[in-house]
């Protein structure tokens, strides 16, 4: 590897819909109390390079720890990042100030994994919509908005007349398309859903991630769709990317990804994924990843992924950091010979 | 004999709105070394029954209403809680979903550990804090005889996971029973936390119930599934009988919803509806609602009962829908399960 690497995946700030340009989270953990040395610092999100087009659903994977939700919230700006740059319809989120951002943010959205928590107990739907609502259109009152909550209610699939309803009287499901209906009302551009299904029952799951899927074509949104589990992020996203310990492994078309995995990461992520066939389950061999990954704060030097890899990493690997390349058209691998490699000769289960 | 024998078990909560009939009846056993899969969605009672069996339900507001548990020859719903408590946690262990509430945080995992093997066996406290070490190691703990000393906010979620598995198996129990141990980890964690739960049940001729809603967990781990719905079963039989032979409306329906079944593209199958509200008394099939198969009649009067249709797979028909059908030609279209959400949430 030279001295310089051009960025591999091509960025262009005024053209693509979402940049992150080879962004940084870090979080200083403080000093120690009487000999004030460092205690480190936790490496979240480890130099991020990446674009969303217009109308697209990105699929972040990862493993708990990985930086995807520190990822997703800075994108939203609720964290600012250490260095790297984010721009959103060519204008530079990362730039602005807290109050302008404050304004900014009603052109992206989130929702979040815990329906229960995230909305407020003591309003009712039609407080904490109108006042979503009016984050954009301060001046609608009266008769107005409340249609204007009917009629989102109606577009997640809820029934109008239960807008004087606490969250506590919905179920599980139903709760989180209150929160898909509270993140449309500011009618933003990008959504971001973190773990928005994780919580549910899988038959309310699929209902969930139709409606998400159906919504973000209809109303030509732009989604971020994080989740560890990559059966239902297949299902619903148009690209996507793999993450571990705050860098991106692999990066591609969906099919792509599943189907034809370039990095062995990916390819562990699969394997692990339960089949519900017992002849098959119980016959076939998996790529089974030993431990949990290593911690933010000490990451390994080099490829980050070769203290778990199953194949074994010489010397050079475990110290020269391999950079994201693209290795078939439009999809994206770590250069590490070892993952990559490894990953090509497997057997493809 | 078997090693635990249900007999119709019911448990019910007694509240302010009404009688929850959470287990409505249920009837399953389970040999030494075997593996049950109770499968279901929230809500189906499939928690309640095992928490009946340990009797850990509190009462009030519930209360066990019937049926038998013989466990090894005693009947684990009627006996003295003195007798419960030399069972508990030495011959019937649980490990709980979330590692995180189960796990006392005041204590270091050492103690937590040894507790059940001082109380249950005359062991000094030395031997014990040996057998721990041992049992830390068997589940994958690196450096077990340094980390056995730590606090559990000190490890991860997998890790405090597998703390528990160890804590389980200390006393070599003949039944372990596990309440959706995997449901709050990762992918990868869950494919090794199954591992250690399938080798050390090797191991020990352990006893298995898995508590999941995960179709995928227990086609690769159980030998025999039960399916339950509102309170009951609907389906059971051996792993193979239920994922190849499915017969219950159900079963097939909850086999559909799964993502990873679905080709790319299409949308996914949902089960109209929502579950039953069993504090309700339901009449005739508990699914009939929701069920998608053609009918040609509405099943009224008592739920159906289990029917044995094959060497040891049963399933509650209700005589009117023809589930032989192929499920994918009389599926509806699934475009419309908002509409049927709104209608079940607005009674």
């Amino acid at each position: 590897m030279s001295e310089h690497v051009e960025p591999a995946v091509p960025v262009d700030p005024k053209n693509d819909f979402l940049v992150l340009d080879d962004v940084h989270t870090h979080f200083d953990m403080g000093k120690t109390l009487l000999t004030r040395e460092s205690k480190g610092v936790v490496k979240a999100v480890d130099g991020v390079t990446l674009t969303v087009k217009e109308g697209e659903i990105l699929g972040l994977v990862g493993e708990s720890g990985c930086g995807k939700s520190t990822l997703s919230r800075t994108v939203m700006q609720l964290i600012r990042p250490t260095s790297g740059r984010i721009f959103l319809e060519g204008k530079e989120l990362s730039a602005l100030s807290d109050t302008e951002i404050r304004k900014e943010r009603i052109n992206f959205q989130m929702i979040f994994q815990d329906p229960y928590a995230s909305l407020n107990p003591r309003m009712t739907v039609l407080d904490t919509l109108s006042e979503a609502i009016r984050t954009r259109h301060p001046n609608v009152k009266g008769d107005a908005l409340r249609s204007r909550v009917a009629e989102l209610l109606r577009t997640v699939g809820l029934n109008p007349n239960q807008m004087k309803r606490y969250p506590h009287e919905f179920s599980g499901g139903q709760r989180q398309r209150v929160a898909i209906a509270r993140a449309l009302a500011p009618e933003p551009k990008l959504i971001i859903a973190d773990e928005p299904v994780s919580a549910l029952d899988v038959s309310i799951q699929s209902q969930i991630l139709n409606l998400l899927k159906r919504l973000t074509r209809e109303m030509g949104l732009t989604m971020i769709f994080i989740s560890h589990d990559l059966s239902v992020v297949r299902y619903i996203a148009d690209r996507i990317a793999v993450m571990y310990l705050g860098r991106i492994l692999e990066l591609g078309e969906a099919s792509d990804v599943v189907d034809h995995p370039l990095h062995i990461y990916t390819r562990a992520l699969m394997s692990a994924i339960p089949r519900p066939d017992p002849t098959s389950e119980k016959t076939r061999s998996r790529i089974v990843l030993q431990g949990d990954p290593p911690s933010p704060m000490n990451p390994p030097e080099g490829c980050n992924f070769w203290p778990r890899s199953p194949i074994e990493h010489d010397e050079r690997m475990k110290h020269e950091e391999p950079v994201l390349t693209e290795i078939r058209p439009n999809h994206f691998a770590t250069n590490c010979p070892f993952c990559v490699q490894a990953a090509a000769e497997t057997v493809p289960a | 004999m078997a090693l635990l024998e249900v007999k119709d078990l019911r448990t019910s909560f007694y509240t302010r709105d009404g009688i929850v009939r959470a287990v409505d009846g249920v009837s399953f056993s389970l040999d030494k070394g075997e593996t049950l899969g109770i499968v279901g969605e929230s809500g189906s009672g499939k928690s309640v029954t095992c928490y009946s069996l340990m009797r850990l339900i509190p009462e009030p507001p519930g209360r066990i209403d019937g049926g038998t548990a013989m466990f090894d020859g005693q009947d684990l719903l009627t006996m003295s809680k003195k007798e419960l408590r030399k069972i508990r946690g030495r011959r019937i262990s649980m490990i709980f979903q979330d590692p995180m509430t189960s796990l006392n945080p005041f204590l270091r995992i050492s103690t937590q550990l040894i507790e059940s093997l001082r109380l249950h066996y005359d062991v000094d406290k030395k031997t014990a804090i040996n057998k721990a070490i041992a049992a830390l190691e068997e589940v994958g703990i690196p450096e077990a005889a340094k980390r056995v000393h730590n606090y559990p906010h000190e490890f991860s979620g997998g890790m405090r996971q597998r703390v528990m598995i160890a804590m389980a198996l200390i006393t070599e129990p003949d039944l372990l029973i596990a309440d959706e141990p995997t449901t709050a980890l990762d992918v990868t964690v869950q494919a090794q936390i199954m591992d250690i739960i399938k080798k050390r049940q090797e191991d020990l001729g352990t006893a298995v119930i898995l508590i999941t809603h995960d179709l995928g967990v227990v086609a690769g781990t159980c030998d025999k599934v039960n399916v339950m719905y509102g309170g009951r079963m609907m389906e059971s039989g051996t792993a193979e009988q239920v994922f190849y032979e499915a017969k219950h409306p159900y079963t097939r329906s909850l086999q559909k919803t799964i993502p990873s079944l679905q080709t790319k593209g299409e949308e996914l199958y949902t089960i109209p509806g929502l579950p039953p509200d069993v504090s309700k008394p339901i009449h005739g099939c508990a699914f009939y609602p929701r069920c998608p198969y053609p009918k040609t009649g509405k099943p009224e009067g008592d739920r159906p009962s289990l029917v044995e249709m094959a060497d040891g797979h049963c399933y509650a028909d209700c005589g009117f829908c023809d589930s032989s059908a192929p499920i994918e030609t009389v599926l509806p279209k699934s475009d419309s399960p908002d509409e049927v959400e709104q209608a079940g949430a607005a009674e």
